[in-house]
């Protein structure tokens, strides 16, 4: 997993899991990297082929810590099988999502 | 080769997880891998290996300490038409929901058994101690694609590993098969009335069967719920002493489950059980207690168990002495019995209310023996009575006899109670009355005598008797008056304008021993109009429930009884009267009443 800062963006990329083994340990690394501007959360999903019901706990808690500063978590390039867990738990709607 | 669709051997696959999240993908890669030399598309697979991981992460996640030796079971059946999930779990089990709701969007869990919900077509819990079982199935969107071919060990192997596995679900599902079998068998045969016993034994005796127990012990509540009784035993040393329910004494495994509504599982062995009635009559025993309810009441407990040696490991904790399928089962006929004995006493209260009704006709019937057939000829005078019960049988009654040559004794009286014991009172009075021709014409002294007969009786059961003792003389044109506690006769007489409600005081029968009852003469003229009654007349109820009330009865009798010539005028116009109050309402109290009129024709 790599995080970068882009201006008021922290961009996470890399990310091949986000599951029950490492969910905690995920939201505590990009926590600890968001420096005082940076409101918005990108995460490239492009290389994310598991995710599970922990991971989206994870992603719900970066959202919460995104919107406490007025910021927005992006999804990027999710896979078909992370788009599909997404639309099933019905959370397409509290993220803004790039498949592009 | 393409498979043609529906006719392939089945293929499964079993896995064991060591209890250790760090082992769940690469067991779930291992499952997924099998479903793709199965033919599954990757819909299916996607679908498949997230309900399982979700499954495997929450039976490693929840199982206690103590069970984190044991490995999760994973095992998977694919056929043509369906990709079928079991995973054995150690956990302490959860209430399977009825529904599948998601959590608020901002909830950071609880969408483990949802997706596991969703993504397959069937799904369910089976609970039992110490392991439960998810099983989970999704039918196949297509026919599978062409599968590589095994080497001949690969499916020498593969066939004997399917044969296992199949073999131990078909004896889970084969007790599921039994129980179900057992329930229509027993359902063709429902308990006979009275039988429900015979039943429970029967039905019981091939419950331990199915499950492979030793022993069964059902209890049933008593009515008055206050203790736990023994209904059916699989053997006389079972046939225990009843468990009270409300003692503060020690808390045994049955009246645990009895007071906590939850299955409790035991082992005699474990030590201070030996004060638990059941460890004191199977001292080496494992078993579980089942109480059953209908709707919040509790109707009993089903205890089944099974012997154990003494000298086997006691480890309380782990110990599986029935299996999930098998737990299931006990529980699906303890629920069926349930229903068996809720229907049983129903058939009981059924017959009870019969043998009401027969009581209620029996005492109909002495009501109606009460009633004078003919009201008796008293030259100088007209007599009318009516007569009408309402719903249930009560204590009203009315007589007229006659005390000589001319004068008439005119009885109206009110037992206050129903049924049987109201009409065998009101019989007793009457007799009473006429056994006493020679003080007929002192109806105060006929109500002492009365009271005086019957104050123990009535005291006993807290019943008592309202009476009105009019003697009318046509001869003399004189009314002497008696009252025991009644509503007010009403007179009209043309030697005076408007009318008079009477009662002299007197308390009603039954109240006070040794009690004496005033006695009022008054001269009644040429003319003249009376109303004997009970109160079902002026307590009548209209359709919005409002009383007639004494009042309104009193303005009646003053605006009407005058135009009335005879006493059956009196009477019809009573009665339309009492038709316009009640409207489409029934009567809600007996409605007894007498007129008399001077008989202007002698």
């Amino acid at each position: 997993m790599k995080l970068e800062a882009h201006g008021d963006i922290l961009r996470v990329t890399g990310l091949k899991e986000l599951d029950v083994t490492n969910s905690t340990e995920v939201c505590a690394s990009i926590r600890a990297a968001l420096n005082p501007a940076q409101k918005n959360i990108e995460i490239d999903l492009a290389q994310m082929n598991y995710l599970d019901s922990s991971g989206l706990g994870t992603l719900i808690a970066l959202h919460k810590t995104a919107c406490s500063r007025e910021g927005v978590v992006r999804l990027l390039h999710p896979v078909p099988a992370v788009q599909e867990v997404l639309k099933l738990t019905r959370l397409g709607r509290i993220f803004e999502i790039s498949k592009a | 080769m393409n498979r043609p669709r529906g006719t392939s051997r089945p293929a499964v696959l079993r896995l064991t997880v060591p209890c250790d999240l760090a082992e769940v993908r690469p067991r779930s890669q291992e499952v997924g891998a099998f479903l793709a030399a199965q033919g599954c598309d990757e819909n299916e697979l996607m679908s498949c290996s997230l309900a399982l991981v979700e499954a495997v992460n929450n039976a490693i996640r929840y199982a206690p300490p103590e069970a984190q030796g044991q490995p999760v079971i994973i095992e998977a059946l694919t056929t043509d038409q369906t990709i079928e999930f079991r995973v054995t779990d150690h956990t302490a089990g959860f209430d399977w929901p009825q529904e599948f709701n998601l959590p608020p969007q901002d909830s950071e869990s609880g969408r483990g058994l949802y997706l596991i919900h969703t993504l397959s077509h069937e799904a369910n819990y089976l609970r039992g101690r110490g392991q439960n079982v998810l099983h989970f199935l999704r039918r196949r969107s297509s026919a599978p694609l062409d599968v590589p071919s095994n080497t001949p060990e690969e499916v020498r192997l593969q066939l004997a590993e399917n044969d296992r596995v199949i073999t131990q679900m078909v004896e889970e599902l084969s007790s599921c098969y039994e129980s179900l079998a057992s329930i229509f068998r027993h359902s063709r045969t429902s308990p006979e009335p009275g039988r429900l016993q015979t039943f429970a034994q029967s039905l019981l005796e091939e419950l331990t069967q199915i499950v492979g127990a030793d022993w069964f012990l059902l209890r049933l509540a008593s009515e008055d719920h206050a203790q736990l009784d023994v209904f059916a035993a699989s053997d006389v040393s079972l046939h225990l002493a009843p468990l009270p329910l409300m003692s503060s004494q020690h808390i045994c495994a049955e009246l645990e489950a009895a007071l906590t509504r939850q299955e409790v599982w035991f082992d005699t062995r474990t030590p201070g059980s030996t004060i638990d009635p059941i460890a004191r009559a199977r001292p080496a025993t494992q078993g579980v207690v089942h109480p059953f309810y209908a709707g919040e009441i509790l109707l009993g407990t089903l205890t089944v168990g099974r012997s154990v040696s003494q000298s086997s490991v006691l480890d309380p904790q782990t110990a599986t002495v029935f299996t999930a399928g098998q737990a299931s089962v006990i529980r699906t006929l303890t629920d069926f019995l349930a229903i068996q004995v809720v229907n049983a006493r129903q058939h009981e209260e059924h017959i009870h209310a019969h043998a009401l009704a027969r009581e209620l006709e029996i005492a109909n019937e002495i009501q109606r023996s009460l009633v004078p057939k003919n009201l008796p000829h008293v030259p100088g005078l007209d007599l009318a009575a009516h007569s009408e019960n309402a719903r249930l049988v009560g204590g009203d009654f009315y007589d007229a006899i006659r005390t000589g040559d001319s004068s008439v004794l005119l009885v109206v009286a009110d037992v206050m109670g129903k049924g049987v014991p109201a009409a065998m009172f009101a019989a007793i009075l009457r007799t009473s009355l006429r056994a006493a021709p020679e003080v007929l014409q002192h109806p105060a002294e006929l109500l002492r005598r009365a009271n005086n007969l019957l104050f123990d009786e009535l005291s006993t059961v807290d019943m008592f008797i309202t009476a009105h003792l009019a003697l009318v003389d046509p001869r003399t044109r004189s009314l002497t008056l008696a009252t025991a506690g009644h509503c007010p006769l009403l007179v009209s007489t043309d030697r005076a304008p408007g009318f008079a409600a009477l009662a002299s005081e007197g308390l009603p029968l039954g109240i006070k021993r040794d009690t004496t009852f005033p006695e009022q003469t008054l001269e009644l003229g040429e003319s003249y109009r009376l109303l004997l009654y009970t109160d079902g007349l002026s307590e009548a109820l209209d359709e919005n429930g409002a009383r007639y009330g004494q009042e309104n009865l009193e303005c009646w009798f003053a605006a009407t009884v005058g135009n009335c010539r005879t006493a059956d005028e009196v009477r019809s116009a009573l009665i339309q009267e009492m038709q316009r109050h009640c409207g489409q309402r029934s009567l809600n109290d007996d409605l007894t009443f007498l007129t008399v009129t001077n008989n202007p024709e002698t």
